[in-house]
């Protein structure tokens, strides 16, 4: 017999001696005692058992809505706040705030997302399902924000906050972490048996699968999404009551928990709860190991934020490979064209031109504000803004092309500038920005190459750990920023005549800069999309079983854009350093890296002037306080933003630029091609209308009679014409 | 005669499921074979495991006498398996051509014949009847005609044998019929055809070879007219009525 090795076997063989041998080298010399084993499994017991309900509660959602909610640890984080309100300030006792906050805020939240979003969402491209959910965490973060600001302290009392717990060995297990754990074993079992054993949870998953085949066993589909979502905002409300009093009442921590939640979802292969609550305990145990154990060194001080991450990438190597699926496919009906060479020219060529005059004051109307007179702070704001629009039209082939929907372009942007500062740009040396773009390509494909073989849901969320892990341990390594070395890290560069620094005298030839290459980027795209590569992207995207068999390699496909779109992001990231000048070390969290993919989202991912508008987008709620003082309205618009973009994209989900491409082509003389479609377009709506309103105003219901189809054809006016072609019988016409 | 493509008692099982079992089956060049056989029977299972998007739980499939069962789905495409789906897999936001265009393109990766990608895409458009509407959105096109956008995408790049499943659902009668002569003309140039169907006029008018699928086994194979005189055939799956009309 032949001995087979499975390529499994050696991965985990590869992981476990990799985690032996950082386990070994970071020992912290603490004694493996009865007192050390205790407190690393009562608090990594009880820090798993916070990160299982939210995974559950994750888990379930995704099973019922077949939408991955990032929101949901927002919503969580906002209902705690509501306990809080109840209990704290206005003195209700504990079980009638639980019961009001699960039993009445949050079925009416799961509702109304409902009601008013989600269902749009069914069959929506994934990246739009993605965006609407991390739109809502960015509401959900703003509201609590705005009605509870963080200026005043607040916290949570535990459960029972005055009895001692149980004592083990020399650690105390507090009832409240008692109580966490046995919620959420509860939580899994019970959700377990909603799901498999109740008609409710069948009819729930079925709806998932198709909507139209469950319909048919007369459950009501719409009732049931309704009822996922109110169940999936209960458990998020439920983890939030009960994780807010060990992470304090801080919108940051409790939101953030999605991430570590997230990995979690991953174990459990993002459909078994059980799988989830013991993703979420293996979490809590490596986190609480690390604490009790290890000693991570001052360079990798915060390994331990890493934690989660790790687990997840290592949980995305041992799933099975994504089955290629066919039936799946969507068709969105919808025309375009190609952009014509000169046409993607001319749309650089105003992208220029707009800019240039507002940097040199050709636009009068907005004169007598910073903005109108572009004060130094405005025009560094505007490079800003242009180094925004970089990062984000380095997505437009990854997400919107190749339909690979990455989170981690922003943090790849971040290390690239943190890269820049070492690799010439501490001496002005323009040749740094190659180096950092070659860096930046392979990186943008390591990160993703974990995810490749999988869902492209996987990859959204080991892009999303990754950029965390970027922020909280990579940057923060004194090789990278050094946090003594406060003050500019760059020195001015020099393009071709042009020195381009944050120095305010270096802004106005900055800006121009940068719009030029942005201008340069957006004709390089569209001139790539009409190459064979960008086809093959999105061929891949819009079939990957077609694609596999009309011989596409998808897994060298893939790599290439993910390089192309890290080059880009480094590119970028580079830009971002010389803009700022200094760098810190919390300059990319990654709260600032969503909000930038939302909006291109928003705008229509698949164009590439998308990002253009994004920084007109970006651009508008400061002009505005510019220019109108700062009125309390226009914050609160700035606020629920994102929540707005997010109920646009379900109702428009092919984007702005889309739909205002649709309606405004018309207009240019060239386009006889989009008058014509556009009057086709109308006429076959008009066709479909006719008789529509007379039917309401007859009140009919189906199934007409004849009688009734001869009412209504002479209310049309139509007899003659129906008697010809005989489509009634005789008797009902006379 | 040698089969370009054979499977050899191919078995899948999804759980307790056995939707395909033991299916042996062979595709000859220069002819259209037809795989036949009840909603379910496990006909576009096969077809997966063929073109490599399903594994199958045991058996092999080969092609031109060289074990495939293994290989990926591309570089099965790359020896020269090509396929149409039952449930449309086009390209919707690529204009018709352009879903042609990827495919010829593609080809370039193992076809060195220097040929001109952009000619060959003329041609192909033109030979299925396509030419008229190579700018639009696949998306915007009606189904009978996003179904020659398939059937031109697979034919672009140049396949020994072409697999199709259910041709000739979403198209009329008249179109079906053009169908029917275009599939001539491809197994006279030498192309081995493998399809499946129900329409059974056509299947009887084009196929010079049947398989029957029954509940994933094969029940049948021959000729049209010894397929139709089956008994088992026609008691599990044709009824003597359709046999008549097919006749």
């Amino acid at each position: 017999m032949r001995f087979k090795v499975s390529p499994r076997l050696i991965s985990a063989l590869v992981v476990a001696l990799i985690i032996l041998f950082l386990i070994n080298k970071n020992w912290g010399g603490a004694s493996v005692n009865a007192k050390t084993i205790s407190s690393f499994l009562v608090v990594g017991i009880a820090l798993g058992g916070i990160y299982a309900i939210t995974a559950g509660g994750l888990v379930v959602t995704y099973a019922t809505t077949g939408i991955f909610n990032f929101a949901h640890a927002a919503i969580g984080c906002f209902l705690a706040f509501c306990y809080w309100q109840l209990t704290v300030k206005q003195g209700l006792p504990t079980l009638v705030a639980i019961a009001v906050t699960l039993l009445v805020i949050a079925p009416a939240i799961g509702f109304l997302l409902d009601r008013v979003i989600m269902r749009r969402l069914r069959d929506a491209a994934l990246v739009v399902q993605l965006m609407v959910t991390v739109g809502l965490m960015l509401t959900f973060m703003g509201i609590t924000l705005t009605i509870w600001t963080p200026k005043t302290g607040r916290s949570l009392p535990q459960f029972f906050q005055s009895s001692k717990g149980i004592q083990f060995g020399d650690v105390t297990a507090t009832w409240h972490r008692i109580i966490t754990v046995a919620v959420a074993l509860l939580v899994a079992v019970g959700l377990r048996f909603l799901l498999y054993r109740t008609r409710l949870g069948i009819s729930m998953r079925a709806v998932v699968d198709s909507r139209s085949l469950a319909g048919l066993t007369g459950a009501k589909p719409s009732i049931i999404s309704g009822a996922s979502w109110a169940l999936g905002c209960m458990t998020a409300g439920l983890a939030g009551i009960l994780i807010a009093p060990e992470t304090g009442l801080v919108v940051d921590n409790l939101t953030l928990i999605i991430v570590v939640a997230s990995a979690a979802a991953a174990i459990a292969q993002l459909k078994s709860i059980p799988m989830a609550f013991v993703g979420g305990l293996i979490i809590g145990l490596a986190k609480s190991f690390s604490a009790v154990y290890l000693e991570w060194g001052k360079d990798w001080a915060y390994a331990d934020e890493a934690i989660p991450a790790a687990i997840l990438f290592i949980a995305l190597l041992f799933l099975p490979m994504a089955r290629l699926e066919t039936g799946k496919i969507r068709i969105t009906k919808r025309t375009e064209r190609l952009t014509k060479p000169w046409e993607a020219a001319l749309g650089a060529g105003v992208m220029i031109a707009l800019v240039g005059a507002w940097a040199n004051g050709w636009i009068p109307w907005i004169s007598g504000t910073n903005f109108g007179e572009r004060s130094a702070v405005w025009l560094g704001r505007g490079a800003g803004f242009m180094v925004i629009g970089l990062i984000m039209i380095s997505l437009i082939p990854l997400i919107g092309w190749a339909g690979q929907v990455s989170f981690a372009n922003y943090a790849i942007a971040g290390i690239g500038a943190v890269l820049f500062s070492h690799f010439g740009g501490q001496n002005g040396d323009a040749l740094g920005i190659v180096w950092v773009m070659l860096v930046c390509a392979p990186l943008g494909l390591a990160i993703a190459l974990p995810a490749l073989r999988l869902k492209g849901l996987y990859l959204a969320l080991a892009t999303m750990a990754f950029a965390e892990v970027a922020d909280k341990v990579l940057v923060r390594h004194p090789n990278m920023l050094d946090p003594s070395a406060t003050g500019v890290l760059f020195k001015p560069v020099n393009f071709f005549g042009i020195t381009i620094s944050s120095d305010p005298s270096d802004r106005k030839a900055f800006l121009m800069f940068l719009v030029v290459t942005f201008a340069l980027l957006f004709f390089m795209l569209e001139m790539l999309r009409r190459t064979r590569w960008a086809r093959r992207w999105i061929a891949m995207s819009d079939s990957p079983a077609a694609s596999a068999t009309i011989g596409v390699n998808l897994t060298t496909t893939k790599m290439m854009v993910f390089m192309l779109s890290g080059a880009m992001a480094g590119f970028a990231g580079c830009m971002f350093g010389l803009q700022r000048g200094a760098l810190s070390v919390d300059s990319f969290p990654l709260f600032a890296g969503l909000p930038l993919v939302l909006l291109l989202a928003v705008q229509g991912v698949r164009y590439p002037v998308a990002a253009f508008m994004g920084v007109i987008g970006l651009a508008t709620f400061p002009a505005l306080y510019e220019v109108l003082g700062k009125p309390s309205w226009l914050s609160a618009i700035e606020l629920i933003g994102p929540g707005i973009a997010a109920i646009a994209m379900a109702y428009r989900p092919e984007g702005a630029v889309f739909y205002s491409g649709r309606d405004l082509a018309g207009l240019l003389p060239w386009r006889q091609d989009a008058r014509e479609e556009k009057a086709l377009a109308v006429a076959k709506e008009r066709e479909q209308n006719i008789g529509k309103d007379e039917i309401n105003d007859m009140g009919l219901t189906r199934p007409f009679t004849a009688d009734k189809v001869a009412q209504l054809d002479r209310v049309l006016d139509i007899t003659d014409l129906v008697d010809e072609h005989k489509m009634v019988p005789t008797g009902g016409a006379s | 005669m040698t089969a370009i493509l054979r499977t050899e008692e191919v078995v899948v099982r999804f759980g307790v499921l056995q939707a395909v079992s033991q299916a042996s089956i062979e595709v000859i060049e220069g002819r259209v074979t037809g795989l036949i056989g009840p909603n379910g029977a496990g006909k576009t299972t096969l077809f997966n495991v063929i073109t490599g998007l399903q594994e199958p739980t045991s058996g092999k499939v080969f092609f031109e006498g060289k074990d495939i069962t293994n290989k990926n789905p591309f570089k099965r495409a790359r020896m020269g398996i090509a396929r149409t789906f039952q449930k449309l897999e086009v390209f919707g936001s690529l204009s018709a051509r352009e879903n042609i265009l990827v495919a010829a393109e593609q080809r370039k990766t193992w076809d060195r014949s220097g040929y001109d990608t952009s000619k060959v895409c003329d041609e192909i458009l033109a030979k299925v009847g396509l030419s008229d509407v190579s700018e639009f959105m696949v998306g915007t096109l009606p189904t009978g005609t996003a179904r020659l956008v398939e059937l031109a995408r697979a034919l672009a790049l140049n396949p020994k044998v072409l697999l199709l499943d259910e041709p000739s659902s979403g198209l009329n009668e008249e179109e079906t019929e053009e169908m029917a002569s275009l599939l001539k003309t491809f197994v006279d140039d030498g192309l081995a055809v493998l399809l499946v169907e129900h329409d059974m006029s056509f299947v009887m008018g084009t196929c010079e070879f049947i398989h029957v699928l029954d509940f994933g086994t094969i029940i049948a194979t021959g000729t049209p007219s010894e397929v139709q005189a089956d008994p088992q055939v026609q008691a599990a799956y044709l009824g003597t009525e359709t046999v008549e009309e097919a006749s």
